[in-house]
């Protein structure tokens, strides 16, 4: 027998429609936080960033590939890195998808690293996507974003103690720890509007789940997440799973 | 020049402090329904399903594959939304159904199986399955009440007189709609945990998520649903050339 509450139909329909209440006006409300993201004041984009990619050296315009939005998800694969990040690779397996929706609605998704463009382009292929990755050139627009971080910075980090799912995903990335944390990962999203490029939003840490398709599963399964007090961070590579 | 607000990046930065705020507090109550929905009480399932599957016909025990939670997704086939002879699977559920294949790996490495069920013979399912570029198990739920059951489907008698979709009486449902059930399989008991329906279905379309951080958002004003099915898109092929 299973140790949870077991109940009948009757009252699995009660419960189930008190918490759908709750669904719904969380739904409300997450409408209403994507209008508020909507009205975010836009602001120029001055730089000129430059970026190596498969079809040559681009600028940040170039990279809108004629469309009037661009998403960029910043990816963690630094100069040194001989893999992508796992949990990375694990939000570009959900983008790659989202791909030919989101060009129908004007909006073109890509990836940028620090990683040279070879070495991008071989992990794509490994990893079957089908998304444009451009590699940056020098290391002004991850930084500039929040997404670079210096030795100084990271000092209190690594200073105290290592989470074991850094060890874990930098050993997977063949660097260290400090290396690994080096890049960050993020997300920014601009618009183009009579030729200027403007900045809309950009969001990192638990603002990258809506592209981390699996939770919004595992919110929904018997067991949930299952991540606390986990000592081995569950999420791999997608070829890297043991079969059972 | 653009009619939308601009500002200067401290501007911008002291706006995006404010929404990050209400974006967290949004995550926390996210959180909370999740554990809410994690202390449902489960019901025992008292009724055999038979489903045709590609290794032959299963019950629903044997569809969790040898992991102890599972995921089906009821997929409108045949007939549904913006369906005819060459493309009979749902528009709407095609589009779900692209952001499986992405998230199975992961979540087959966490000890759930999702699979996809259909109210139509296997052999209808595998050529348009083949077509999609779809992997993920896709089961035959042809002559058994499972989508019935589970509010996915509606008898003919419903249609005319009533039934509940979303757990809400409905006076006409149509054959079909959109949904998704969770059962637990403990000592070979399969309880049936979660179903969600109607926009709950929008948390597994990552699509539409990025689309809530994109300037534009969603861009949906217009009177006629944008979404086609992958391959149909005027931009289609530049992506199969990508």
């Amino acid at each position: 027998m299973t140790d949870h509450a077991i109940t009948t139909q009757e009252e699995w329909q009660a419960a189930r429609n008190e918490l759908l209440a709750e669904e719904k006006e969380h739904t409300r409300r997450g409408d209403e936080l994507a209008r508020k993201r909507r009205e975010l004041p836009w602001v120029p984009v001055e730089k000129d960033y430059a970026f190596e990619t498969p079809g040559g050296t681009k600028s940040l315009a170039e990279l809108f590939d004629g469309r009037s939005q661009l998403l960029v998800y910043h990816f963690m694969f630094g100069p040194t890195y001989t893999g992508g990040c796992p949990v990375c690779s694990s939000i570009a397996d959900n983008l790659n998808v989202n791909v030919p929706h989101l060009k129908a609605r004007d909006a073109t998704l890509i990836c940028s690293s620090r990683a040279s463009s070879d070495k991008l382009e071989a992990y794509k292929q490994r990893m079957g996507w089908s998304f444009a990755w451009a590699s940056t050139v020098g290391p002004d627009f991850h930084r500039d974003l929040g997404f670079l971080h210096s030795m100084e910075d990271l000092k209190p980090f690594l200073e105290g103690e290592m989470p074991p799912a850094v060890t874990q995903n930098a050993d997977a990335c063949g660097v260290d720890a400090a290396t690994y944390v080096t890049e960050g990962p993020g997300l920014s999203a601009y618009i183009r509007s009579n030729g200027v490029v403007y900045k809309t939003y950009v969001s990192t840490a638990r603002g990258l789940e809506p592209a981390m398709g699996y939770y919004g599963l595992l919110d929904r399964v018997p067991l949930g997440r299952q991540e606390a007090g986990e000592q081995v961070f569950w999420l791999r590579r997608h070829d890297e799973y043991e079969t059972r | 020049m653009t009619e939308h607000r601009v500002g200067t990046r401290e501007e911008w930065l002291a706006a995006r402090r404010e929404l990050l705020e209400t974006e967290r507090e949004h995550m926390r109550q996210g959180d909370e329904l999740a554990r809410r929905r994690q202390e449902l009480p489960w019901v025992a399932m008292e009724k055999e399903y038979v489903f045709d599957t590609d290794t032959g016909e299963k019950a629903l025990a044997d569809l969790f594959d040898g992991r102890s939670q599972l995921l089906v997704y009821h997929f409108m086939f045949g007939f549904g939304f913006r369906v005819d002879e060459q493309s009979p699977g749902c528009t709407g559920c095609s589009f779900v159904a692209d952001h499986f294949d992405a998230a199975i790996p992961h979540l087959n490495g966490h000890d759930v199986t999702v699979v996809v069920e259909s109210i139509a013979p296997l052999e209808e399912l595998h050529p348009y399955k083949a077509r999609m570029g779809w992997k993920f198990p896709w089961v035959s739920s042809l002559g058994s009440d499972f989508k019935y059951d589970f509010g996915a489907a509606f008898t003919e008698e419903q249609q005319r007189n009533g039934g509940e979709y979303n757990f809400r009486h409905v006076d006409r449902p149509p054959p079909q709609r959109e949904g998704m059930s969770a059962f637990a399989l403990q000592d070979r008991v399969v309880y049936h945990t979660y179903s969600t329906y109607d926009r709950g279905v929008e948390q597994l379309m990552g699509t539409y998520r990025m689309l809530d951080l994109a300037p534009l958002g969603r861009n949906e004003e217009g009177p006629a649903s944008w979404w086609q099915r992958h391959d149909e898109y005027e931009t289609a092929q530049e992506v199969a050339a990508g």
